[in-house]
């Protein structure tokens, strides 16, 4: 069996750092709209 | 933004998913490790074209009922689908080095998927150019009906050209081709990511309205 594990360590990293870089954004965006809506809670 | 159940639920489906795939499904023989790369990709690209196909169900919609809110959905969808496709477009390339030999080759499966990227930005982008609302709900709802015309050519692309990418094995007319263990895991992961791509959808929309509830009347160019 080939030893390619740098590869499958790698994709599972990416993958899981595009959903939570994604995520973070959304909150972030989510965040400064929300400041612009004064005396509105979520 | 707190997080709700359905975030919750879907944030500990992927984790279940990351365990089974990593801990207690077998490495393929022939490709070794890479192979658990497959439990990621395939369910994105799954994802990804729901959330296309979504965007080209509602724009329609828009397009004949005039609705706001499905111009919401839509660009929420494209949105969420460009994450997913990102996703496919760099796990491919992770997988398809040790196995193919290249990173990238320039066939028609993988040619295409570049190009559905290519769209969906495009569209994105589009939307915070155009100041007037109606016009880019518009705009948007053409693009983005056009983009999901690809979709069906990206998934029948292994069948009509040569191609390095593997046909199907699991979504085809005849049963699935792959053991037990692995298909179990597929299958979680295709439930599992469907749930994230639900969770994202409703976190995106529901900033779209928070979004469009603090400017009524103006544009949206920062977005």
């Amino acid at each position: 069996m080939p030893d390619n594990s740098f590869y499958y360590h790698t994709g599972y990293a990416v993958a899981t750092g595009i959903y939570v870089v994604y995520a973070i954004l959304l909150i972030v965006r989510w965040n400064r709209v929300k400041a612009r809506l004064p005396g509105k809670d979520e | 933004m707190k997080p709700t159940p359905l975030t919750i639920a879907a944030v500990i489906a992927v984790v279940v998913t990351y365990i089974r795939a990593i801990f207690f499904t077998p490495y393929e023989a022939v490709q070794g490790p890479v192979q658990k790369i497959f439990y990621l990709h395939a369910p994105a690209a799954w994802v990804a074209f729901m959330a296309f196909g979504l965007v080209a169900i509602a724009s329609c919609l828009y397009l004949w009922l005039r609705e706001d809110r499905l111009d919401r959905i839509a660009e929420s969808s494209a949105e969420v689908g460009v994450v997913f496709t990102t996703v496919v477009l760099t796990t491919g390339p992770l997988w398809g080095r040790p196995v193919w030999g290249a990173y990238w080759t320039w066939d028609a499966r993988l040619t295409l998927t570049l190009f559905l990227w290519f769209i969906y930005v495009a569209y994105l982008v589009m939307r915070s150019a155009l100041p007037d609302r109606a016009m880019r709900a518009r705009y948007s709802a053409v693009l983005g009906i056009l983009g999901a015309l690809l979709i069906p050519f990206i998934h029948l692309s292994v069948y009509l050209f040569r191609t390095l990418h593997p046909r199907p094995i699991v979504m085809k007319p005849s049963a699935p081709s792959l053991p037990g263990e692995m298909l179990t895991t597929l299958f979680l992961a295709f439930a599992s990511f469907t749930l994230l791509y639900v969770a994202l959808l409703r976190a995106r929309y529901r900033y779209a309205v928070t979004r469009d509830g603090a400017n009524p009347a103006e544009d949206h160019r920062a977005r």
